[in-house]
């Protein structure tokens, strides 16, 4: 080897590093990817807001529906449905409606909601202030509960050109098995295939 | 020289193109034909308009190729060892290579344009007048109609010995999804447990359902027929054996279905865990 | 190939392209010289004999999924297997591990740690790699990597998840059992070898060029393996960190992938394409620098437009980062996104297209040889180009709709990457064969071999064009009847290459046995790349003396 090893050395030790580099931004890339969603709407995700809308928000009287979808995971032994299948909203105008759910089964279960919207260029224009989802939600053997939902729609969905198409949002939550939590023995219904 | 092979074998392409082309509406059926070499005839407006961009792409395609291919022919026949002994030794020629670089760039400027327009036509949401919903299971489809009471149905393969004559192999299904016919409708797609894709390729329809999110597209199918699809998603061993059968009927019959439906369906609202016994029978395709 | 080098060593040493004797005589011999082999030659002769036993096995698959689909219905008494679940199960297997075999351990060995070992050193005048301990461990991880690979899918009923591995299916809910487990295990170590390798290429590259051998005057195979070693580099990571997650979800716990606990299924399908995407290039890209090497040598002209296609082979490997998203127009994505995505993958037609035009302008005036790596090189650009403008179509999100998942694919792909970087590696073994072991191949059996390879794979392939657009959906083991025929034909080619792919195992069998010697230089005054300035076969030691580039003329 005539070149100095020297040199070898620092080449290698600039490429590893920028190999390391590369796995960190593919673990950075998970929080990112959910910041990302969150501030763009990407994939149809809602924003969540801790307070009402301000007035100035609230526009003169324009409306859209809202639909409202419910999905259970096959391995949730619930019943998951809202209350109503569509609502009018005024845009501004913080609404709150239900849904409905009842455990199936004769064992206690958690589950929790993951949600977005429809179409994915709305979710930037839909908040939550509100929801069932934020939590996970325990039901006894048997038990019904009525969870709720607060959201408003942003008036801004009617003047950004990209969104004038859109008439309808659909809200929708898939109800998942939460992780076991000293639920009275779960493995039972935990039968898939 | 050139102008001779591109007579050879321009000609035969652009024929056998325009054949293939013209025999598009033959086929009736939603479904392939035997030995089928094209897409299958469209009915939806999206699809239309995805066979329209492909007549431009194939143009553009078959062309391409043909040029490189005559090019190739050329050199073969003119800068052999035998015919030019003596190679030049010519490395750069800059027009040469701003035209090679320009012209593509133009030509995909011209794909880039109707591109774009077909995608954001097939993603503009349309004022639907009924919406269904889509949920992918292994190894099913459920279909319901939040629209219409809300009620649901699991669509389920025939498996071959319980075929009627007439009923296509591993795509019958037992209870097809009715829709009307000149309605927009739209389609919310999302899954049971892994992903699975619904796609019917008449109408221009081809997306993922994803366990914990809604995917959201839409249909307006211009004219009533049976129309099949598969699952387009790797989801397990049945993968193959999940099909899609649409049967598209007059809103008036429709209404009619709708009502008979309800009652045929009323007691199948059953949350998805109470159907697993139904995922653990076996492969039902043979 | 222990042979023939074995014969190497026993011919007597002569004077040499730079006229000095080589140190040979201490090197290590029997088992230890190749387990641990620390010359680049032995390991890249490692690497050829791996992919060629990998290319049996991966080989074989493909041609069990063709008999498979050649006639409708479900062939399982073909197998052993009884039970329907686990034959559908075992087809799932096939699929996948047809295609991590043939990018993993045939495609990549082949190219990248054969041919690169080979003659990178070679072509740039270094001695050897700059880190030949590193280059051994390298072939050594990527070995157990494929016998991982083999024991997964063999384990509780193997990884049916397609190549592509994506959650939920992958998860431990749907592939409870090892054979997943195992599978992501050995991605892991057939990364490490691959990162290992790329620093080692880049090094040697950067570092241990001949004087005067300035970079814009190395050979483009050289060029290529350089920007394929940076997309290595800098796409692996990325893979692996992905499966490192998919291997905690499975069995630690963690939700990265898991909708049910807060993660994305679609995180996955982005983080594995964002690798996905390189990854077909790290296979074509050293593709291109073989083709460019032999059209060269047998054209007798030096490479039209050099500096574009250096810099056409760097604009692809940058763009290749950037458009991994085309592979994820049906999971669900925002238009805009699926617009910025369409504009970017269409670029990519025009540094394709300068290497495309640049090759034939180099055969242009050439006085061109067609001995079989030349017939091979043209099989290369035919392929590539029918490959790449279904591949302008399918960038089309809108037009994807119709393509997406179905047999289209299949073809597209199988085309532009695939089979066009298997024209190339036979192009590749050909045109360096004499090199390599100093012997000449059969001729006539070569070309037999060419003109059954062509006609077979594209009896296989192109009607496949037909199926995707009649809706065929790929990754099926059973199909409607509609799609009997062209399957059939389909198959009929497959038979045809695994035919002519039996031939090629009898021409190295031939080549090595009974082969006559062959010349320093055997391609005649149109190979003027510093490989043909050494004996053939090439002695255990080269360029011990590095050769003095700063006299000759420049690359172009």
């Amino acid at each position: 080897m005539r070149k100095p090893r020297n040199k070898n050395k620092k080449t290698a030790i600039v490429l590893f590093s920028a190999a390391a580099g590369m796995v960190g931004l593919a673990f950075a890339a998970v929080p990112l990817y959910q910041l990302f969603c969150q501030v763009t709407g990407f994939g149809g995700t809602p924003k969540i807001f801790a307070a009402a809308p301000t007035a100035s928000m609230a526009t003169p009287a324009r409306e859209i529906t809202v639909r409202f979808d419910a999905n259970v995971n096959a391995g949730l032994p619930w019943r998951f449905q809202p209350e109503r299948r569509t609502i009018r909203v005024r845009a501004g105008t913080p609404t709150e409606i239900n849904y409905r759910a009842g455990n199936l089964s004769d064992q206690t279960t958690t589950g929790n909601a993951t949600y977005n919207v429809t179409p994915f260029k709305a979710g930037e224009y839909f908040s939550k202030i509100e929801c069932f989802c934020f939590t996970e939600q325990r039901l006894k053997a048997g038990e019904e509960a009525v969870m709720g939902v607060q959201f408003f729609v942003d008036p801004a969905i009617f003047t950004d050109p990209n969104t004038q198409d859109v008439n309808e949002i659909t809200l929708s939550y898939t109800f998942f098995r939460a992780p076991n939590r000293n639920e009275d023995s779960d493995k039972k219904v935990v039968s898939r295939r | 020289m050139l102008r001779i092979l591109k007579l050879i074998v321009l000609v035969p392409v652009l024929a056998a193109l325009s054949l293939m082309l013209g025999t598009g509406d033959v086929f009736a059926a939603g479904r392939a034909e035997p030995w089928q070499m094209w897409f299958q005839p469209a009915a939806t407006p999206v699809m239309e308009r995805i066979l329209e961009f492909h007549n431009l792409l194939l143009i553009i395609e078959v062309s391409i190729v043909v040029f490189v291919l005559a090019i190739m022919c050329y050199i073969i026949f003119r800068f052999n060892a035998k015919s030019n002994p003596v190679p030049s030794k010519t490395t750069h020629n800059t027009l040469l290579e701003v035209i090679w670089t320009g012209v593509p760039l133009f030509i995909l400027i011209i794909i880039a344009i109707p591109s774009l327009k077909l995608l954001y036509y097939a993603d503009k949401v349309q004022d639907a007048e009924m919406t269904l919903k889509v949920t992918g299971n292994q190894w099913y489809w459920n279909y319901s109609y939040p629209d219409h009471g809300g009620f649901a149905f699991d669509s389920i393969i025939v498996p071959n010995a319980e075929l009627k004559k007439g009923q296509p192999r591993l795509l019958t299904v037992d209870n097809p999804v009715v829709l009307p016919a000149r309605t927009n409708i739209r389609l919310l797609l999302t899954s049971a447990d892994v992903i699975h894709n619904w796609a019917v390729p008449a109408f221009g329809v081809k997306l993922d359902t994803v366990g914990g999110r809604i995917n959201e597209t839409w249909v307006n199918i211009n004219k009533e027929g049976d129309y099949y699809g598969m699952c387009s998603e790797l989801c397990g061993v049945n993968h193959a054996f999940m099909p899609i059968h649409v049967k598209a009927v007059s809103k008036a019959d429709f209404a009619i279905w709708v009502k008979k439906a309800k009652k045929d369906f009323a007691d199948v609202e059953v949350p998805a865990a109470a159907k697993l016994a139904q995922a653990d029978a076996p492969a039902v395709a043979r | 190939m222990a042979n023939e080098t074995t014969v190497a060593e026993a011919a007597p040493a002569k004077a040499h392209g730079n006229g000095h004797e080589n140190g040979h005589g201490h090197h290590p011999t029997g088992w230890r010289r190749w387990l641990f082999s620390t010359n680049h030659k032995d390991i890249g002769t490692m690497y050829i004999v791996l992919s060629l036993v990998a290319a049996l096995v991966g080989g074989a698959m493909s041609f069990l999924i063709r008999l498979e689909l050649a006639e409708p219905g479900i062939q399982y008494n073909l197998f052993w297997l009884d039970n329907e679940a686990a034959y559908l199960q075992f087809y799932n297997v096939l699929v996948t591990g047809h295609g991590f075999i043939m990018v993993f351990f045939v495609v990549m060995p082949a190219m990248i740690g054969g041919f690169g070992n080979w003659f990178v050193p070679l072509l740039i005048g270094a001695p050897d790699m700059a880190f030949p301990r590193m280059n051994n461990i390298s072939f050594w991880l990527l070995a157990a990597s494929l016998v991982l690979l083999l024991i997964a899918a063999f384990t509780q009923g193997g990884p049916g998840t397609g190549w592509t591995v994506y959650p939920p299916l992958s998860n431990a809910e749907f592939h409870p059992g090892a054979a997943v487990d195992l599978g992501i295990l050995s991605l892991h170590l057939a990364g490490a070898s691959s990162v290992l390798g790329a620093v080692n290429f880049i090094t040697t590259i950067f570092n241990m060029r001949a004087p005067g051998l300035v970079i814009h005057r190395m050979p483009l195979f050289v060029w290529a393996i350089l920007v394929t070693a940076f997309l290595l580099l800098l796409a692996i990571p990325v893979l692996a960190g992905a499966l490192t997650m998919l291997l905690t979800d499975r069995n630690f716990g963690t939700a990265f992938f898991d909708a049910a606990r807060g993660g994305d299924p679609v995180l996955w399908q982005q983080l594995f394409w964002f690798f996905g995407h390189p990854e077909v290039y790290i296979i074509i890209i050293p593709a291109f620098g073989i083709i460019s090497q032999v059209i060269s040598t047998f054209s007798k002209k030096p490479i039209f437009g050099y500096l574009g296609m250096a810099y056409a082979m760097v604009f692809i490997g940058f763009v290749g980062f950037i458009v991994w998203a085309h592979h994820l127009y049906t999971s669900g994505l925002d238009v805009d996104t699926r617009a910025y995505f369409v504009s970017a993958t269409l670029i990519i037609a025009v540094p394709t297209g300068i290497k495309i035009f640049s090759w034939l302008a180099t055969m242009w005036g050439g006085s061109i040889d067609f001995r079989t790596p030349m017939l091979f090189a043209c099989g290369f650009i035919f392929l590539f180009v029918m490959g790449g403008v279904t591949g302008v179509a399918l960038a089309n999100a809108g037009m994807d709709i119709a393509f997406h998942d179905t047999y289209f694919v299949v073809a597209h792909f199988h085309y532009v990457m695939a089979i066009a970087a298997v024209f190339a590696m036979f192009a590749g073994f050909y045109y360096w064969i004499g090199k390599m072991s100093g012997r000449q191949y059969p001729r006539v059996l070569a070309r037999v071999h060419f003109w059954m390879f062509f006609i077979g794979v594209n009896v296989v392939f192109f009607p496949q064009h037909f199926l995707g657009m009649a809706g065929m959906p790929r990754r099926i083991p059973d199909y409607p009847d509609a799609y009997a025929g062209w399957n059939y034909v389909s198959s009929v080619g497959s038979y045809l290459t695994t035919a002519s792919t039996l031939l090629f195992f009898y021409i190295i069998w031939r080549t090595l046995r009974s082969g006559e010697k062959v010349a320093a230089n055997q391609w005649g005054e149109g190979a003027t790349t510093l490989e043909w300035t050494v004996d053939s076969p090439a002695p255990f030691h080269t360029h011990e003396d590095l050769p003095d580039m700063r006299e000759k003329q420049p690359a172009e």
